[in-house]
Parts: structure tokens; C-alpha cells; sequence
């Protein structure tokens, strides 16, 4: 049986739409849902949680409706977008009222809230309450909330949001040991790299659809198809041009004050390029990035939009 | 790890604890207290005074005014920023019926508004003309503050927002619709209030039938609210 399978299902806000007819099946596993954002997302997070019912079609969590049924709740821990909690409550007490109401028994609550508290690695603050924590700390203590109650599924909408790389890497780290351990984890995030240190399945979704499904290689090909842009800031951008002008995959050179902006077929190959050439005219680099790092401009290559400028 | 549903009288039980722990440590509590202080000072101010012989109706509405501020300030505040916060999405994402949270949140303040409602009921009562308050006065303010609590539920839940600003104009329209002399002043909190505490000189109605009008407006609003809970999304 799948844990989540979402049929034909759309969700409007009233006349903003939230996902448009979503069939998807999720079987386990850690999985990315990958959108920019505003690309529904969250909508669907919420849908599985039971926090929205679908205003058309059907979503089941483990074969139930997750909004009708208050038993399948159970098996779901969710750790919401938004950053506010109960913020006069420390972070122990958080968690432990938590994982009473998704059926700790009373006696056992606060040992499983220290037991969350410690694998999010939050224990030297669990004693002080959660007005004074970082974005970090709270993205952690979010986290206890959800896995207290050893749920099967995890939902985790953006988790890594706001948080600094060393944190990052820590959260990253704890979600896949929780993955590792057989649960079921959908973490969505608009940003690619974040995904792609999580997982390798990958849920593309934009504009309320599915736009792609399945291994994240693949749809780095697909992305990598299309013509990618790259940036370098740089002292001498005509000499970089001059370099790569002749370059059979690059398709187009712009040149920008203070930079120069190349399209390429083949980034892997343009990125060794551009190392060579400022290597060897000694051409002194500000700032190298792609502006197709934001997933915006990708999907609208996937969809074709891209490909019509 | 055992994985029950939570009961629904350990649900209530939970969220009753955890919203006293909350209002214990937010500003509601010491700003309900100072508005427990006013009529207070008002009686205080007027003790010994040529107007003391009318200050005891006047003390009583002026208790039912702070009903009409304190229950809102509570009930609605406590409702509407778990909705507009969108704290609301830790409860409902949790295997307890919707239902259990809204009683767990009244369980938890309508005896705290009580509490000061009848100390401040009392001490002002003792300080303006130095004895305590009859008993059916308090049973009066209490039907009041669980009424009008009710009401902020309901009003919370359909205008997360605006809930207390809401409540508190309701009641206001209602203190003016108390004082018509027809039929409809049944459907009135204050009315109903005054009729079950029959505090000299304001002796109207019978003190039984505005009981029942009172636990059927309560009744009304708490099913609004039980209805709307179930319905809203977060």
C-alpha cells in the first residue's frame, strides 16, 4: 500500500490555486519536494497533515483521509513552514505536550521529548524557553515536535530555511539517520542543493503540478539540456569572452559591465573551461554563479517557457 | 513505543495545562488583573460618599462591563492568535478530535476570568460599602463570563481576527437591546445576568427563565464554534 496517494487532487484557495490535479503515489523512503516558491508545496505538506482537505479528488495517508481521520494523524509527524510555536513554553515542555497529544501516554511524554530533544541535538536548551532561540534552534525543536511520537511518516516543510550552513549540514545529517532508521520523510524545499544532500528521489512541483518525478539525476539531465547561464564578475570579462568564444557548447556571450554572462549546452565542461581560461590570462574573479540556480528560471525551461525567450 | 489516540479527556486535560502554563507567562493574566482593579477603585473612590446607597447596582454593571471586556480578552485573543499564528497547525496536525482543544482552551480560562471577576466582584463590594456581595450574584456573574466566553469562541473561530473587537461590540449590543422592555431582551447576556442576581434595585425578569435563556445562548454560540472547528482549514 502507498503511504500517500493523492488522486486527481486540487486545492483552491478561493479563487487562487493551490495544486491542480495532483495524482501521485509515495511508497517510502526520503523524499524532496522540490518548487519555488508560491508552487504549492506547502498546499500539498498540508493535505497530507490533515491541516486542508482537498477541494477536489482524494488524498489518503496510509488508505485514510488524513483530515477526516483523527487516528491516522498518529502516524504522521509534521513540522510546519512557519517559524512560531507556543514561544512561552520551553523547548522540553514543547515537545512534551506534543507527543502527549499524539498519544504518548502521560508517564512517558517527557521521557520521549528528551529523547527527541537529544537526536535533534538540542539538549544543552531544552530548559529555556523558545522566544530566545535562533532560527536554528527553532528549526531543530520543530523537528523534536514531529519525530516525539516516533512517527512512520515524517512531513518536514522547509526545515533547512534560515539556517546557517554548519546547522544545515547537522539537520541534514539528522533527518537522513532518521530516513536510515525506515521512516518515510517528504522534505520540501525550494532550493536544489538542499534536496540533493538529502535525497535522490525528487517530486518536481510548480505552479500547483507535478512537473517531473524520480531520480534527482535525471531531472539534472533534463534540466542540464536545456541551455544553462553562467555569470562571472571578473576585472577582464573580454578576455574570458575571447577565450570561450569558439567553445562548440556555448551557444551565446553577453557582455555586462563588469562581468561577463555565457549560455552554455554543457556547464560541467564551461565550468573547466572558464577555470582555464582565467588561469591562463590572469583574469582576477569576483564572482562566478549561475542566475539558473534559481529554480524560478529551471522550471520555466522545464515547462518550456525557457526555451521561447 | 505505545501510540494511542489520546483520549479526549486527556486531550482537554492537556491543552487546559498547557494554556495556564502559557497565560501564566504571557501578559493577558496581569492585564485581566488590572482590569479586575477597576471597578475596585471605582468602589474604593466611592466609599463614604452621599451616592453610596446606588453604588451597588452601578458596581454590578460595572462588573458586567468587565465580563463583557475580560471573557473576550481570554477566550477570543487565545483562539484567534492560535489561528492567525497558525500555532493552530501543531494541534490539528496531532490525533485529537478538533473538539477536545476548544473545550481544553475554555476549560482553561473561563474559571481564570472567574476567579478575578468574583475577586474583584467581592473586594469591591467590601471596600464601597463594607460587606461581601449576596450569592446569587456570583452565580450570576459566573453564567455571565461562561456565556459571553462561549460567545468569543464562536465569534473567534468564524473571524479569527477580529474575535475580541467583535465580541466586545456583540456585547455592547447587547447591554442597549438589555434595556428594551420587550421580548427580545431574553436573548441578551446582560439581562439574563441581571435577572439571575436580582442585585437591588435592578430586580427584573425571573431568575429560573434567564437561566435557561442564558444556557441556551451559551449553548448556541458553543455549537457554532464546535461546527466551525470542524470545518476550518489551517
Amino acid at each position: 500500500m502507498s503511504v500517500v496517494a493523492a488522486d486527481n487532487c486540487s486545492k483552491w484557495y478561493g479563487h487562487v490555486l493551490g495544486i491542480s490535479d495532483v495524482s501521485w503515489r509515495l511508497r517510502g523512503g526520503i523524499v524532496g519536494l522540490l518548487g519555488p516558491n508560491g508552487a504549492g508545496k506547502s498546499t500539498l505538506m498540508k493535505m497530507m497533515a490533515g491541516l486542508l482537505r482537498p477541494s477536489r479528488g482524494a488524498l489518503t495517508v496510509y488508505g485514510a483521509s488524513p483530515f477526516e481521520d483523527v487516528a491516522v494523524r498518529r502516524r504522521i509527524g509534521y513540522a510546519p513552514e512557519h517559524e512560531k510555536t507556543w514561544d512561552e513554553l520551553t523547548a522540553l515542555e514543547l515537545v512534551t505536550v506534543m507527543a502527549r497529544l499524539a498519544g504518548v501516554p502521560a508517564a512517558g511524554a517527557r521521557r520521549a521529548a528528551e529523547a527527541a530533544i537529544e537526536q535533534v541535538g538540542m539538549t544543552d536548551a531544552m530548559h529555556r524557553r523558545v522566544r530566545g532561540f535562533s532560527k536554528g534552534m527553532r528549526q531543530r525543536t520543530k523537528l523534536a515536535t514531529a519525530i516525539a511520537h516516533d512517527p512512520d511518516l515524517l512531513l518536514l516543510d522547509e526545515p533547512l530555511t534560515g539556517v546557517d550552513p554548519v546547522a544545515r549540514m547537522d539537520i541534514v545529517e539528522r533527518i537522513r539517520a532518521l530516513g536510515e532508521r525506515g521512516k518515510t520523510i517528504v522534505v520540501s524545499s525550494h532550493v536544489l542543493y538542499e534536496i540533493e544532500a538529502l535525497t535522490t528521489e525528487i517530486v518536481v512541483i510548480y505552479r500547483g503540478q507535478v512537473l517531473a518525478e524520480g531520480n534527482i539525476y535525471e531531472i539534472r539531465k533534463l534540466i542540464d539540456r536545456h541551455p544553462h547561464r553562467i555569470r562571472i564578475e571578473c576585472d577582464r570579462p573580454r578576455a574570458v569572452a575571447q577565450a570561450l568564444a569558439g567553445a562548440e557548447h556555448v551557444s551565446r556571450i553577453e557582455l555586462e559591465r563588469g562581468g561577463v554572462l555565457l549560455e552554455t549546452r554543457d556547464p560541467d565542461r564551461c565550468y573547466d573551461e572558464i577555470a582555464a581560461a582565467v588561469l591562463e590570462r590572469e583574469v582576477t574573479v569576483s564572482a562566478l554563479g549561475s542566475p539558473d540556480n534559481n529554480l524560478g528560471a529551471v522550471f520555466e525551461y522545464l515547462t518550456g517557457e525557457g526555451g521561447r525567450r | 513505543m505505545t501510540r494511542e489516540v489520546p483520549g479526549a479527556l486527556s486531550t482537554v486535560l492537556a491543552i487546559t495545562a498547557v494554556t495556564w502554563k502559557r497565560l501564566l507567562r504571557g501578559r493577558a493574566l496581569a492585564m485581566g488583573a488590572v482590569l479586575a482593579l477597576v471597578p475596585v477603585a471605582f468602589a474604593a473612590g466611592m466609599r463614604g460618599a452621599e451616592v453610596t446607597r446606588g453604588l451597588v447596582p452601578n458596581l454590578f454593571l460595572f462588573e458586567l462591563l468587565i465580563v463583557s471586556v475580560m471573557s473576550p480578552m481570554f477566550v477570543a485573543s487565545s483562539i484567534g492568535d492560535e489561528i492567525e499564528d497558525r500555532t493552530i497547525t501543531y494541534l490539528w496536525s496531532r490525533p485529537v478530535p478538533r473538539w477536545a482543544v476548544l473545550l481544553g482552551k475554555l476549560a482553561a480560562l473561563v474559571p481564570i476570568a472567574l476567579a478575578l471577576l468574583a475577586a474583584s466582584w467581592s473586594l469591591g463590594m467590601e471596600l464601597g460599602v463594607g460587606h461581601g456581595p449576596a450569592a446569587r450574584s456570583y452565580a450570576a456573574l459566573a453564567a455571565g463570563v461562561a456565556a459571553v466566553a462561549m460567545i468569543a469562541a464562536g465569534l473567534a473561530l468564524l473571524v479569527p481576527r477580529h474575535g475580541m473587537a467583535l465580541t466586545v461590540c456583540y456585547m455592547l449590543l447587547d447591554a442597549t437591546v438589555s434595556n428594551i422592555p420587550a421580548s427580545i431582551e431574553n436573548l441578551t447576556v446582560s439581562y439574563n445576568v441581571r435577572a439571575i442576581a436580582q442585585v437591588p434595585p435592578l430586580l427584573v425578569g425571573d431568575a429560573a427563565t434567564s437561566a435557561i435563556w442564558l444556557a441556551v445562548i451559551a449553548v448556541g454560540w458553543l455549537g457554532i464554534g464546535l461546527w466551525r472547528i470542524r470545518r476550518l482549514e489551517a
